[in-house]
């Protein structure tokens, strides 16, 4: 039986010389599934976009791209437009930006099947309800336009488009990015169960190797534009051959394994700190029933915290975990005195926040913001220095301003220091502006930190860099940190209590081994059941 | 710490340079302009005061174009070439300094609104809508009738009228900027509201405000010129608009004397067209939205 999609010493070369994919062979049979894993620019989408042809104009492929048997590569251009589609549809990457806003999901559903004409007319109505329910979403949505529906909602839309003309191969890019546990683990089974039924041959591209040993039964990790490893799913999870595969294996940690504790995947010569025990007595910062509230459109209210009773103590790390609309953000902002509570109130060292002038101003000095995508929390016009500067010259800081922020960068780890100074911000790799930011806040020499979402947008290598940093951080400077996360692995690699937050409320707070380990509350043992899991090798 | 950001900035102003002259019709434009000021600052050198004294006019009256007079005379005998050389002069001045007064408060009024939004943007937008739906040209005239004066009440009445454009301008660019986290970021470090905008929301809003204000020189010329030729401001003051008046009332027209006509017409429009020419180059390289757009 010829595979559903071979390929041959493929290639492709942008304009400038830079070769994003160098030489990979595959082979995919009807029915199977493979996983392909790697970093930001391992060449990954460049190889799904080769398959049908949808790479930009400057980018030259060469070998063979053979869809059932057929090369794409030197198709005729109709032939291609009816194989597109047709035999193999991609569910792209951005669910959110990938839907028209202005048709209703069943228009969208229905435009390949008209195109190819895969179902008569009058039976397209029907066809598209039946493509809902297989993404289990009820018939009525398909009068919704994309803005009504949630984002796990949205990706089913995508996939049940992917499915439209009964393709023999889907092309699922990052499928789950943005997605929270709980809808990915949702999204993640509908995948599984689609491919087994339909027997459709499924090709998924992520950066998480573990949502992709959930799925697959085969894993292929790319590096640099090359396959470094090819192997059952459990094999090359549980037992990475390649660095490479090692050091992504490794980023994203199994919660309850007593080997990732306190221990985030770090290649750095500083090493792991020895763990502190956070000083007992008067808490750093507490927050006392502490409510928000914002006004819809509609008039009504929206409860965003509710009654939260928050403590962090000096030099500790507490990760704030819960979904996303869950009131995380909106209670960190308040802790910042960004955001004014509705009532109860924030303390910090015993002491109320002050709601306005030189006090906010100074309890800022004390307590720093790191955002969670570094490369728009700096100003592109300034660099690095302005950048870390900002803050000392906002507080007139005594001192010798370039001594200082030397010693900010050498406390991120930007060394050496000077070379850093002068450079722009686009200039920088992500973790690099993580870094960065980090520097501009312990420039001011903060007692606590507050980072929201610190490693979401980065690559997994850069990760564990980046929480190994934090951990030294609280060892060297006794720094406390709030990490706010949806990542259930971040809290087991650095965090000492977690909290976790649910429609605005805290429903557990407690020690992390306690809480992710004995989950007392219904919604933590939700979050912890989502985690994708890989079966152990045979 | 300076030498590398000025290296940085001149490698900008070298790639900004590049970019505008890669448009033939901004290059055009600038070259246009620099005959124009060329002519503005060597006027008092060229030509003497006596050559523009009613009393001491050596021509007849309206004299056709000859060897002594290459553009002919006016209604006093005074050459049109030297009184149109000479009109320069305040036709540019008036123009820049009406286009930087509105820009100025344009972009004060658009950048407080922006930033502050709530009840203080409600009551600046409001304000700017009225200045809006009034019809400028009646406004301007009003005012330099009431102020009485020269060229600074002309000044002063073009820029009062046209500011709005730019504060809506200004407005929607500090709104982009604002929502963009490091302003959060600037705002977690303790930054007030003197450091948001000075900071970071000027120097992005500044390259549009630059654009704006060349596009606004351009409107603001026209603008003097039709002020100057319903008969404001003073006339012993020599303008383009203001030779143009004394053409039409002194019959020019009925006697045929286009050579009294056409040169400060002429003038205008060539002036007019170099600094759009110019602020249409600039937009296109500075402003992020059209440059993405290309």
């Amino acid at each position: 039986m010829t595979p559903v999609l071979e390929l041959r010493d493929l290639r492709v070369t942008y304009a400038g010389g830079h070769e994003a994919v160098r030489g990979v062979d595959l082979t995919l049979r009807s029915g199977q599934t493979l996983g392909l894993a790697g970093e930001s620019g391992c060449g990954k989408s460049s190889l799904a976009m080769s398959v049908l042809r949808l790479l930009p104009k400057d980018a030259t492929v060469s070998g063979e791209i053979l869809l059932d048997g057929a090369d794409t590569r030197t198709m005729s251009w109709g032939r291609l437009r009816a194989v597109r589609w047709a035999s193999a549809s991609i569910v792209f990457q951005g669910a959110m930006h990938a839907l028209n806003p202005v048709r209703r999901i069943g228009q969208q559903i229905a435009e390949p099947i008209l195109l190819h004409a895969t179902s008569p007319p009058d039976e397209v109505d029907a066809r598209v309800a039946e493509l809902l329910a297989q993404v289990e979403l009820p018939p009525e949505k398909a009068q919704a336009y994309p803005h009504e529906l949630s984002g796990g909602q949205k990706q089913r839309v995508m996939i049940a488009m992917a499915l439209a003309c009964r393709p023999r191969l889907v092309i699922a890019d990052e499928p789950t990015t943005a997605l929270d546990v709980i809808v990915q683990a949702q999204v993640l089974r509908l995948l599984t169960r689609l491919v087994s039924e339909h027997g459709i041959g499924l090709v998924m591209i992520s950066h998480d190797l573990s949502v992709l040993g959930s799925v697959c039964e085969r894993l292929a990790v790319m590096y640099e534009g090359e396959i470094v490893e090819l192997g059952t799913a459990p094999t090359v999870v549980h037992d990475p051959q390649h660095a490479h595969t090692q050091a992504l294996a490794a980023a994203f940690p199994t919660v309850g394994d007593p080997a990732s504790r306190y221990a985030p995947a770090t290649t750095n010569p500083a090493g792991l700190p020895p763990r502190v025990v956070p000083e007992a007595g008067e808490p750093l910062l507490r927050t006392e029933s502490l409510r928000v509230d914002f006004r819809d459109r509609g008039g009504g209210w929206t409860h965003a915290v509710r009654d939260v009773n928050l403590e962090v103590g000096r030099g500790e790390i507490v990760a704030l975990v819960g979904q996303s609309g869950s009131g995380k953000t909106t209670l960190a902002r308040t802790v910042l005195g960004l955001q004014q509570p509705t009532s109860g109130q924030v303390l910090f060292e015993g002491r109320p926040l002050p709601r306005g002038g030189r006090a906010l101003r100074d309890y800022r000095r004390q307590a720093q913001l790191v955002l969670q995508d570094p490369s728009s929390a700096l100003n592109p016009r300034h660099s690095v220095y302005e950048a870390i500067a900002e803050g000392l010259r906002i507080h007139r800081m005594p001192g010798d301003e370039r001594a200082l922020v030397a010693a900010a960068l050498e406390a991120a780890e930007l060394r050496p220091a000077q070379r850093f100074m002068p450079v722009l911000p686009h200039q920088l790799s992500g973790g690099q502006r993580q870094r960065v930011v980090i520097a501009g806040a312990l420039a001011l020499r903060p007692r606590l930190l507050v980072a929201d979402e610190p490693v979401a947008s980065l690559d997994a290598s850069v990760r564990g860099e980046i929480l190994a940093l934090l951990l030294r951080l609280r060892a060297e400077l006794g720094l406390a940190a709030l990490v706010i996360t949806h990542d259930l692995g971040l809290a087991w690699n650095i965090a000492d209590r977690v909290a976790v937050m649910y429609r605005g409320e805290l429903v557990e707070v407690g020690d992390v081994e306690q809480v992710l380990l004995e989950p007392r509350h219904e919604y933590t043992r939700s979050l912890l059941a989502a985690l994708p899991e890989v079966a152990a090798p045979a | 710490m300076t030498s590398p950001v000025w290296a940085r900035r001149r490698a900008a102003a070298g790639r900004v340079w590049r970019e505008f002259a890669a448009n033939r019709g901004g290059l055009v434009g600038v070259v246009v302009l620099g005959l124009f000021v060329l002519t503005a600052i060597l006027a008092p050198l060229l030509i003497s005061e006596s050559s523009l004294d009613v009393t001491r006019a050596t021509g007849q009256r309206l004299e056709s174009p000859s060897g002594d007079f290459p553009l002919g005379t006016d209604e006093n005998g005074l050459s049109v070439l030297t009184l149109t050389l000479w009109g320069t002069r305040l036709s540019l001045v008036v123009g820049l300094a009406a286009a930087v007064l509105s820009v100025l408060i344009g972009t004060t009024v658009g950048i407080l609104a922006g930033h502050f939004g709530g009840w203080l943007s409600a009551v600046l937008l409001r304000f700017t809508d009225f200045f809006l739906i009034m019809p400028s040209l009646v406004l301007a005239i009003a005012l330099s009738a009431v102020l009485e004066g020269g060229a600074g009440t002309i000044i002063l009445a073009i820029g009062v009228v046209s500011w709005p454009t730019s504060a809506r301008l200004v407005r929607a660019q500090t709104l982009a900027v604002e929502a963009r986290p490091y302003i959060e970021r600037a705002r977690a470090l303790g930054g007030g509201h003197g450091h948001v905008i000075f900071k970071h929301v000027l120097p992005s809003v500044l390259p549009l405000v630059f654009v704006n204000t060349t596009l606004a020189v351009g409107t603001a010329i026209v603008a003097e010129s039709t002020l100057r030729f319903l008969g404001l401001g003073s006339t012993s003051e020599i303008t383009w608009g203001g030779l143009l008046r004394s053409a039409s009332s002194s019959g020019a027209i009925t006697y045929g004397a286009w050579w009294y006509l056409l040169p400060p017409g002429i003038a205008i429009v060539l002036l007019v067209l170099a600094f759009t020419l110019v602020g249409r180059a600039l937009e296109t390289v500075l402003n992020p939205k059209l440059r993405e757009r290309r």
